[in-house]
């Protein structure tokens, strides 16, 4: 039986490499979204879960994807701080993220303005590769924190004196951002990052200082003094809290009590949950994105129908031939079904392999990117292939074996 | 029926419909053929020879028939699956346009009929395909080979499954003279070693030598030799 389904699809070679193209490019299309969706996740979520806290303090909003600026004013950090120094009730560090976005390595990055004080549990295991984890912020952080203490006067935006603001120009990079580097004019290609690159950044000049091992919750750190400074005139606040608890507390119970302080405004989660809200978060887009692809790979496997049906209409003769040699109805319907499932699965193998090209295609032009092909995503493609090529057959298969052998026989 | 009998038909009809129009091809025939017998069916273009033959061959139902027994079974109230098997282990076909499939080798043409029934091809398929005297050419498609080469394939398919009966609808009409008549020798080697029922239809009056009975058809009837 394959060999008589191989045979006919060989006879056609043309056609059969189309509808396998077809197939292939379907699922290639499939598994790049998903994969694209679930790395940039995955990848996001592994960096987050690298910060030494428990808890996340979030916006109150359903969706954390598009969590930036500052939603979260300095009361917050002042209510989350009363819990949390070295003989606080529940935290022995609160920390403060402001996020903005900026262009670096060719695409948007997402900065982590973060108190240089706090960068350790930032780095946890991981190593400063280069440089140092900021170097002037450290005095800029402090003569900050002297500066804007609470005040009931009004003051101007970036009041704060150049010389104060001039240390606070600080970056610190990942290892995979600084290799991607930026576009050399003068070279024609990118160009690695270098200690001591200037980066014009939100129309000032920040100095790269220091890199870091891949893996850490930003690939850009800065200062949250100075982005504070240039972006909210100063103000403290935030865009997010991490939080670090006592080592002895239950973070559910923990999450509660916090929960309870915030009130309505901000939603505390356990920072093992981040995944789960991102995934959430994602979801909407992640449809339709699995739509998009879906619809693609139906019209594949349209194409895989209107190919079969039109073997079957061309074959007819040999249908006939076939049927008076004493073929059954159900072989003639298990034949098309091969025939399909040879094309599908073929169209998978090719979309797996397209998905991998596309997969480091993308890694050369945009290396920030991250695409998963995990085996479970093949597997899953794999089998709607031979799902949907076997059913692509069925009406075909059903027309040929309904034919008269005498009236087959007779066609041209 | 008779057990020497292959085919036993009585008031044997059939109508083509064309939407609502109803075309009448056979009008009652009555035909018996026994087994082993060589019977050539002679008659005009359009006279029902061809529906005569696949009714025989369970390729079509008639639309009445007071009985039809193929091979001792009684065919009319057999299911499509029923039918089918009979025609797969009983019945061989060799067709005027050879209908060999052009996807496949020769050989495995001559195959195919084992493989439906589930046999490995054994050396009786290979010398079979010696008999043709076309060993050399078994490898090629069907395309590759002349119109005298493919009949001699199909009949080597026809056979290939030993059937009891073998129908051949004007197997020399495409073929020159020469090849006509290595056709006919081949099936009349055959008819005498195997033994098998033939029935064939022919226009060639120079091939009914070969015939135990000739019958002849007219207007859906037969009206000499049945």
């Amino acid at each position: 039986m394959l060999r008589l389904a191989w045979a006919n699809l060989m006879h056609r070679k043309l056609r059969t490499t189309l509808s396998v193209l077809a197939v292939g490019i379907g699922i290639a299309l499939l598994l790049v979204s998903k994969g694209l969706a679930n790395g940039s996740i995955a990848e996001v979520n592994q960096r987050m879960q690298s910060v030494d806290a428990q808890l996340v303090v979030l916006p109150a909003q359903e969706n954390i994807l598009f969590t930036n600026g500052a939603p979260f004013p300095g009361v917050f950090e002042r209510l989350l701080a009363r819990q949390a120094d070295e003989h606080g009730p529940l935290a022995t560090a609160v920390i403060p993220v402001f996020f903005a976005q900026v262009r670096m390595g060719g695409q948007q990055q997402r900065v982590f303005g973060v108190d240089p004080r706090q960068m350790s549990l930032f780095l946890g295991s991981r190593r400063v590769l280069e440089g140092r984890a900021f170097d002037q912020a450290f005095s800029m952080a402090e003569k900050t924190a002297e500066l804007r203490r609470p005040t009931t006067q009004i003051v101007e935006a970036e009041s704060l004196p150049p010389e104060i603001l001039e240390a606070g120009l600080e970056l610190i990079i990942d290892d995979r951002l600084r290799r991607v580097g930026e576009f050399d004019a003068a070279s024609g290609t990118n160009r690695p990052y270098r200690i001591g690159d200037e980066i014009r950044i939100m129309s000032r000049g920040f100095r790269i200082v220091g890199v870091v091992e891949t893996g850490v919750a930003g690939r850009v750190f800065a200062p949250i003094q100075t982005l504070r400074e240039i972006l909210n005139g100063g103000e403290p606040w935030s865009t997010m809290f991490f939080v670090k608890l006592r080592p002895d507390l239950d973070p559910v119970a923990a999450a509660d009590r916090f929960q309870s302080v915030l009130g309505q405004q901000a939603r505390v989660e356990l920072k093992t949950e981040y995944g789960k809200l991102l995934h959430e978060s994602f979801a909407q887009v992640n449809m339709y994105m699995t739509a998009s692809s879906g619809l693609a790979l139906v019209v594949c496997f349209l194409f895989i129908l209107l190919t079969m049906y039109t073997m079957v209409l061309e074959r007819t003769r040999e249908i006939g031939i076939l049927k008076a040699l004493g073929m059954t109805r159900l072989s003639l319907l298990s034949l098309s079904i091969s025939e399909a499932l040879v094309v599908s699965s073929s169209g998978a193998l090719i979309g797996i392999g397209l998905a991998y090209g596309a997969r480091y295609v993308l890694n050369v032009l945009r290396p920030l990117l991250t695409v998963e092909l995990p085996l479970s995503l093949l597997a899953v493609a794999l089998g709607l292939a031979v799902i949907g090529g076997g059913l692509s057959a069925l009406y075909p298969g059903y027309r040929a074996a309904r034919l008269e052998p005498a009236v087959a026989l007779t066609c041209e | 029926m008779t057990p020497e009998l292959m085919i036993d038909a009585c008031n044997l009809r059939h109508a083509y419909s064309h939407g609502a129009m109803v075309e009448p091809v056979l009008h009652g025939i009555n035909l018996r053929i026994r087994r082993g017998e060589f019977v050539v069916i002679m008659g005009p273009s359009g006279c029902g020879k061809t529906t005569l033959l696949n009714l025989l061959g369970l390729m079509m139902l008639p639309t009445q028939a007071d009985r039809l027994e193929i091979a001792g079974v009684d065919t009319r109230s057999l299911s499509d699956a029923a039918r089918t098997r009979l025609r797969r282990e009983a019945i061989g076909f060799v067709f005027q346009r050879f209908n060999l499939l052009p996807t496949i080798s020769a050989y495995r043409n001559v195959v195919l009929p084992l493989h439906l029934r589930g046999i490995q091809p054994d050396g009786q398929a290979a010398e079979l395909i010696r008999r043709t005297g076309l060993q050399e050419l078994a490898h090629k498609k069907p395309a590759q080979l002349s119109m005298g080469q493919q009949q001699r394939f199909a009949i080597a398919r026809a056979l290939v499954g030993r059937p009891s009966l073998l129908l051949a609808d004007e197997p020399t009409g495409n073929l020159d003279s020469a090849n006509a008549e290595a056709v006919l020798s081949l099936l009349r080697e055959f008819h005498r070693d195997w033994g098998q029922t033939i029935v064939m239809i022919t226009h060639n009056e120079h091939l009914t030598v070969a015939a135990d009975r000739v019958l002849r058809m007219c207007d859906g009837r037969i009206i000499d030799g049945a």
